[in-house]
């Protein structure tokens, strides 16, 4: 049974250990940083100019929550909007390097780091990704691994 | 939690409260940081293997984040009430796992929970600690949604700044030698 939305996309078997996507760039606006923290973080220091310099932030910066999120966002336009991706299973050692302040643009690279056939569902595969994204100053701001199932062309191992 | 650090319990499970997901709002947050298909599109969404549209995991990670900072709130208010000074939380370092376990689809209603599983001296940031937090989240059908283990800092109340650090601190307040001093560190 093949799926119409994703028959046409990359599958599987058609990524390679090693291979690199490029994100390319967002710009984090104050408005957006306000507009996330109301939502889903609003500890002064994502929220008030004046109370995230004293913090430990130095200044009003986006919710490592969002700054996640934009990350995820360039993957999935550059990548795996692009692959018949079936969902996320989750990820492992997120690291918030450095706060992303306004006006910071931020980009970067994932790395396609293993691949490997699902045990218990033949017709997935699970591609496992590095993030390393950085800011304008090429500073690290977000590193990452995330593991996302695809769907495979053949649900067996060739022999 | 809102605590001082010397006060957290290990291994307390703290109640979050629930939140129920709508399909717009679903589709809002994916729109903004997760536009894949499933997350976006009800009717194409029926194609996907999950029969139709559910929310990404970053939402319904964002709203267990949300949901943690709803109850360090509410217990700065509580000790504020019994005239104690809250203590203070700060941002995160990082996320060591996250495991998402079952799907969210609109009308289910998340229940979050919080446990303290270990805490120790930052070593990196004085007057510091950090907390190592398991956050779960389960649905109205007892199914369990995510499992994360989250690491957070919180602020030391006993903690005594060494000499030599109060003097840099004092440094750092003279105009040009502060900022030689903080280009260093």
């Amino acid at each position: 049974m093949t799926n119409p939305v994703t028959h046409d996309r990359r599958h599987f078997e058609d990524l390679a250990v090693g291979e690199v996507i490029d994100l390319g760039h967002t710009t984090v606006s104050k408005d957006m940083i306000i507009t996330f923290a109301r939502e889903f973080d609003p500890f002064p220091f994502h929220l008030d100019e004046e109370a995230a310099k004293t913090s430990l932030l130095g200044g009003l910066a986006s919710s490592g929550w969002q700054t996640g999120g934009l990350s995820l966002k360039m993957l999935v336009d550059s990548f795996l909007s692009k692959i018949a991706s079936c969902g996320g299973l989750g990820f492992n050692d997120l690291k918030w390097k450095t706060p992303v302040m306004v006006g910071d643009t931020i980009g970067g690279t994932v790395t396609i780091a293993e691949l490997r056939r699902s045990s218990s569902h033949p017709q997935w595969g699970i591609v496992t990704m590095d993030f390393d994204v950085r800011n304008q100053k090429d500073k690290p701001v977000m590193t990452m691994r995330l593991a996302n199932l695809v769907e495979c062309r053949q649900a067996e191992v060739p022999a | 939690m809102t605590r001082w650090f010397e006060d957290i319990t290990i291994d307390e499970d703290f109640p979050l409260g629930s939140h129920t997901f709508s399909a717009e709002e679903i589709i809002r947050f994916a729109t903004l940081y997760d536009p894949q298909y499933f997350h976006v599109d009800p009717e194409l969404a029926k194609q996907s293997h999950f029969g139709g549209l559910i929310a990404s995991g970053w939402h319904t990670v964002s709203v267990g984040h949300r949901k943690m900072v709803d109850a360090l709130f509410a217990e700065e208010d509580r000790l504020r009430g019994l005239g104690q000074e809250p203590g203070v939380s700060g941002p995160s370092p990082g996320v060591n796992s996250m495991e998402f376990k079952a799907p969210v689809r609109p009308g289910d209603t998340v229940t979050y929970t919080l446990t303290v599983t270990g805490k120790r001296a930052s070593n990196s940031i004085p007057g510091w600690g950090l907390l190592f937090n398991r956050l779960v989240a389960i649905n109205q059908h007892g199914e369990m949604v995510y499992k994360s283990d989250l690491v957070g800092f919180s602020k030391l109340r006993d903690y005594q700044m060494p000499a030599k650090l109060r003097v840099l601190l004092a440094l750092t307040k003279v105009p040009v030698l502060g900022k030689l001093i903080s280009r260093r560190s």
